[in-house]
């Protein structure tokens, strides 16, 4: 075999190579030190619409001015100095290039989420001259994970919720309330909790039906959401039971909220269907104290002052003592 | 055939795989005080043929009550197949992030960065530490996070796991003067072992 066909088959096989890596449908960029590209596959041109010729000894961030330079520097730099690879995945970032998703008309990103991996490419003396980035497209994994996170949530928000008022349902907020119990025992801060209910609700759903009730009770939560504070935590606690948890509240500081609750509730008409009525509540206040051993006993407190309440004639609030 | 039913090493073998654990998690160490300028307490790493149920008991460096971030990364060469898991005390964060020198909030973002960052050089230089020892290319495959602020026994959920049996390797890595507390658990599959064995019998030789 004569010299020249030898490197004719080499270069055949060289062709045959190359052709290969620009049609792998991953994108392939090399640059070098200076972060100028020097190969850009085919997969990069396709989804670019930059011809090779265009970006070649383009620095990468002139080219592409969407890419964060120092948080790219910052991964690329450490398989410049150490040889190792390093690994992005679209959790950090969406995306290093901005491009179009695959499925434009049925997929639902806009955009096409994607995995890097940046190699070192090490010249013969063992110093590394240029990186290689691959990048993968990933937006079905990403869009099919950020659905199911979604959903998830979605389903831990209902479990939380009561459905007719949106507030907090009963186990939920008593999850809170043990929570809190055991943070204001440790950082001796204080708390208060309010229990109230509304006066002679039996009354309500005989003269008026259910329905009345369940309107009455939705107007009840919906002047509690109105008059509390953000930082408050407030559950439907049973049928016509209400609490709300006052962080780094005293029982008189919540006075002021609680009287301000029972006055808006007793001013308020319910209007269902084409009746109207009105009704009041009676509310516990217990602030926690040292003699509280556990967060049962804490609602135990607030319960009966709420019974106290109902005994001093309703429709208004007791402190426990 | 000879299938071997259940896997073993020898006290040899055992050494021979802490041997070239040290070595290669030297290196590693080398890169990460290199790239942070700090001075890496070397461990010593554990090597044990273990339940993979029992993965768990497998992480002395963490406490029970902690709450910890982690991604895993599998990796594969010459049939030897594995996975590398980097587990990080979640109040190791602050002290990372000033010495990584990453500016701004310090959020579940930045963690994950930082998280990243340092699976990176650990996973991949423990890797190549111990690939070269053994005449081995581990290709790596693209690292998952496996949870962020989670209890430990919610990140290794085990309900699922095809292997009775693992190889694994725990390197707890500390860094004198700050609190950072992370394991890096190299973890080979049952059926490698017979090959790794080989391959350690092969070094035992000589």
């Amino acid at each position: 075999m004569t010299d020249s066909s030898q490197s004719s088959d080499q270069f055949k096989e060289m062709h045959s190579f190359m052709a290969m890596l620009q049609n792998l449908d991953v994108g392939l960029v090399v640059l070098d030190r200076e972060y100028k590209i020097q190969l850009w596959n085919n997969f990069m041109e396709s989804h670019s619409g930059l011809h090779p010729y265009e970006v070649r000894e383009q620095v990468l961030f002139d080219a592409f001015p969407e890419i964060n330079r120092d948080w790219f520097c910052h991964k690329a730099e450490s398989v410049f100095q150490l040889n190792t690879r390093a690994f992005t995945t679209w959790e950090q970032r969406p995306y290093l290039f901005k491009f179009k998703n695959y499925r434009p008309i049925t997929g639902s990103a806009q955009f096409m989420y994607q995995n890097i991996t940046i190699i070192p490419l090490d010249s013969s003396v063992g110093v590394v001259e240029k990186i290689g980035i691959i990048v993968y497209d990933v937006t079905d994994v990403a869009v099919n994970r950020i659905e199911l996170n979604a959903v998830n949530n979605e389903l831990k928000r209902l479990s939380r919720t009561d459905k007719l008022t949106g507030l907090y349902n009963r186990g939920y907020w008593e999850d809170c309330l043990a929570k809190e119990f055991k943070r204001a025992q440790r950082t001796e801060q204080v708390s208060t909790l309010v229990m109230f209910d509304i006066d002679h609700f039996k009354k309500v759903n005989d003269k008026y039906g259910h329905p009345a009730g369940d309107a009455a009770i939705k107007n009840t939560a919906d002047l509690l959401i109105m008059n509390m504070r953000e930082t408050d935590v407030a559950g439907r606690y049973g049928g016509e039971e209400y609490t709300v948890l006052l962080i780094g509240t005293t029982a008189e500081q919540s006075m002021t909220f609680v009287e301000r609750l029972r006055k808006s509730i007793e001013d308020s008409v319910v209007q269902y269907q084409d009746q109207k009525f009105k009704y009041t509540v009676s509310l516990g206040v217990a602030e926690l104290t040292k003699n509280i051993k556990s967060h049962s006993e804490w609602i135990e407190s607030a319960d009966q002052a709420l019974y106290q309440s109902k005994e001093n004639g309703r429709n208004c609030a007791t402190i426990y003592k | 055939m000879n299938q071997s039913v259940s896997v073993s090493i020898t006290e040899d073998q055992r050494d021979c795989y802490q041997e070239i654990s040290n070595v290669a998690m030297g290196q590693a160490a080398d890169l990460l005080a290199r790239l942070l300028g700090v001075k890496v307490i070397l461990p010593i790493p554990v090597v044990n043929l273990i339940e993979v149920n029992e993965l768990r008991m497998a992480l002395s460096g963490i406490e029970n009550s902690d709450t910890v971030s982690g991604v895993c990364q599998g990796f594969i060469g010459n049939a030897i197949s594995g996975e590398a898991l980097l587990i990080f005390n979640d109040t190791s964060f602050s002290d990372i992030s000033s010495l990584l020198q990453y500016k701004g909030v310090l959020d579940a973002a930045l963690e994950l960065e930082l998280l990243m960052d340092v699976a990176n050089i650990l996973i991949g230089a423990c890797l190549r530490g111990i690939g070269e020892q053994l005449d081995v290319n581990f290709s790596q495959g693209h690292p998952v996070v496996l949870g962020q602020h989670v209890n430990l026994n919610d990140l290794l959920k085990s309900d699922n796991y095809r292997w009775t049996k693992t190889l694994a390797i725990e390197i707890n890595y500390k860094i004198e003067g700050y609190d950072i507390n992370c394991d890096l658990l190299i973890l080979f599959t049952e059926d490698a072992i017979d090959v790794l064995n080989r391959k350690v019998d092969y070094l035992l030789e000589d």
